[in-house]
């Protein structure tokens, strides 16, 4: 590797250059800039004192830090394993031949195209007492619920999150039935299999490579999902629906506004993220 | 017979896709045109009017409080937080756009050191969950005086955009074939000309469907807005559209949908437009959901 090749390679360097810049700034900075504060004592109007380990030792006595990570598992597996169920139905069906199949490949992707503060205020009117969602109930001869309330409250965000999420899984599960050559079927056929022999030993082992990219990514917003709890609830009633990232936003800005303790919270969280990423993007590679 | 028994429950699964994907929507829709005493009525309302869209854009709303802050606030019209909201997406999308289309062509042209580290740090800052940097980008907004500013929420979406756009523009490069470059340099282009007169007119389906991918995720943003604005001059949609919830209860729902409406049907919009490009997205790397 002589001279000229280095300066060759910093040539290239230069395209990448900003966007490593930004990322950089807008990632990389406030990252080491929270670790770095999570083991320091701000309290406001005086400089900030190193901490030690103690902010640490508070978060994990805290009973709030395993309610809260006990709830963004409650959230997110019910969530994405619905998600995935719908997701793969629905593509399946419109992996069909049938008349109007295009205009229905449009609608299902709405649901994924409205953002997710949309979604939200839709689903506002869906859980009002006076709404669609008991509407529905007294249609089916049930009594009328709270839906936000202590004993639904966790359900029914996850159905909001459900409502967003499966057009993903679907387009996900789409493209990988479409890669599947479709002479495996028509020998399988001429084998004698039935068509239930062929989803299971045919569709299901071919579509697992992009069913586990799709769930991962998934599982991953999914637990990080501020938006939804945040639009829905705020997290209550009574921390029922307190998820990691609104746990992370109520100790940084409503309690305490304590920012170490905040940080410290993100930083203990932050190895489960990094290894859901990384099992995630060894397959993406 | 069995024609028609596949027909029967192929028509019946289109009945529950249309049900599940429309039951919410239509809700928004008709109380969007319902009179004020016609909201909560199930059925389309018998005297639709443009009421509630007219007053969204001209008619201030009185005092309200939100809940979680407990502040004391007057709600606006429609018009700053829409303008808020334009301008942060606008200026995202074309410092994305730029920034993303050099750094995707270094990436899907050049071999060198470190090259795989890039990619993989830009790969791991799209799936990274932006809430974690909730505190830590607060403080550092604060400390540079850009926190309750639309510049600063601007630099925080580049946070989700510019990883994402390039991830997805790396892909599109790479399916347009080196050889068309190498035939502008023989005849004297330089290198970067080759790529801009080349390759980017060539890349303008995967250009067009990335900006308004990012257009979209800058949008719908809730995280970065609810912690780096603070004056209801500075509110973005998300935030805007908070104020209608009080105490749990939805006040004002003709204008609630109005606004939702309005909000939504932009994304919406752009999306089905690209709807033909949406599952390449998907395949060469996807939107968060």
């Amino acid at each position: 590797m002589g001279k000229r090749t280095i300066l060759f390679d910093l040539g290239k360097w230069t395209y990448v250059f900003p966007a490593l810049l930004v990322l950089g700034l807008v990632l990389l900075v406030p990252l080491l800039f929270a670790f770095w504060m999570s083991f320091q004592h701000m309290p406001i109007g005086r400089p900030a004192t190193f901490a030690g380990v103690k902010n640490f030792i508070r978060i994990f006595q805290c009973p709030l830090f395993y309610h809260s990570l006990e709830r963004t598992i409650l959230y997110a597996f019910p969530a994405v394993g619905v998600k995935a169920v719908i997701g793969l139905a629905v593509a399946l069906f419109l992996n069909q031949k049938f008349w109007g199949r295009g205009v229905l490949r449009g609608i299902a992707i709405i649901p994924y195209a409205l953002p997710l503060f949309i979604v939200c205020v839709l689903f506002w009117f869906v859980y009002d007492y006076r709404g669609i969602g008991n509407f529905l109930l007294r249609l089916v001869r049930l009594r009328p619920i709270r839906w936000l309330s202590y004993q639904y409250a966790m359900p029914s965000i996850i159905l909001v999150n459900v409502w967003h999420g499966w057009p993903f899984f679907y387009l996900g599960f789409l493209a990988g039935l479409q890669s599947i050559p479709v002479e495996l079927y028509e020998s399988a056929e001429i084998d004698g299999a039935s068509s239930f022999d062929q989803f299971v030993h045919i569709t299901l082992p071919l579509l697992a490579p992009v069913f586990w990219i799709v769930c991962g990514l998934s599982l991953m917003w999914t637990m990080g999902d501020f938006v939804t709890p945040k639009m829905m609830t705020g997290g209550g009633p009574a921390d029922v629906t307190l998820t990691i990232p609104i746990a992370t936003y109520k100790i940084a800005f409503l309690l305490g506004l304590n920012y170490p303790l905040a940080s410290a919270y993100a930083v203990a969280i932050l190895p489960i993220f990094v290894v859901l990423i990384y099992l995630t993007v060894r397959r993406l590679e | 017979m069995k024609q028609g028994k596949k027909k029967l429950y192929l028509g019946i699964a289109a009945f529950l896709l249309l049900f599940w994907v429309f039951f919410p929507v239509y809700w928004v829709l008709k109380t969007s045109f319902a009179p004020e005493e016609e909201v909560w009525g199930m059925g389309l309302p018998h005297n639709p009017t443009l009421q509630n869209f007219r007053d969204i854009f001209t008619v201030r709303r009185g005092s309200m409080v939100e809940v979680t802050g407990a502040m004391l606030s007057i709600s606006p019209t429609i018009v700053t937080p829409l303008r808020n909201t334009l301008f942060v997406a606008v200026l995202a999308v074309f410092l994305t756009m730029v920034v993303s289309s050099i750094a995707a062509f270094n990436l899907s042209r050049f071999a060198y050191r470190g090259k795989r580290i890039v990619s993989s740090y830009i790969l791991f800052a799209y799936v990274f969950p932006p809430f974690i940097l909730m505190v830590p980008i607060t403080v550092a907004m604060r400390r540079l005086g850009l926190y309750d500013s639309l510049w600063g929420l601007m630099f925080a979406h580049l946070a989700y955009t510019i990883p994402f756009a390039t991830y997805m523009l790396r892909g599109y490069f790479m399916g347009i074939p080196q050889e068309l470059e190498e035939a502008a340099q023989v005849d004297g282009c330089s290198r970067f000309q080759s790529f801009v007169r080349i390759t980017l007119p060539l890349a303008a389906p995967g250009l067009v469907t990335v900006a308004i991918f990012s257009f979209v995720l800058s949008w719908g943003d809730v995280v970065f807005a609810t912690v780096l604005l603070n004056t209801q001059d500075q509110y973005t949609l998300p935030i805007h559209i908070g104020f209608f919830l009080w105490g749990g209860e939805i006040v004002d729902p003709g204008r609630l949908a109005a606004t939702a409406l309005v909000a939504g049907l932009i994304p919406a919009f752009l999306y089905i437009a690209i709807q033909r490009f949406v599952q390449m997205g998907l395949v060469a790397g996807a939107v968060k959901g």
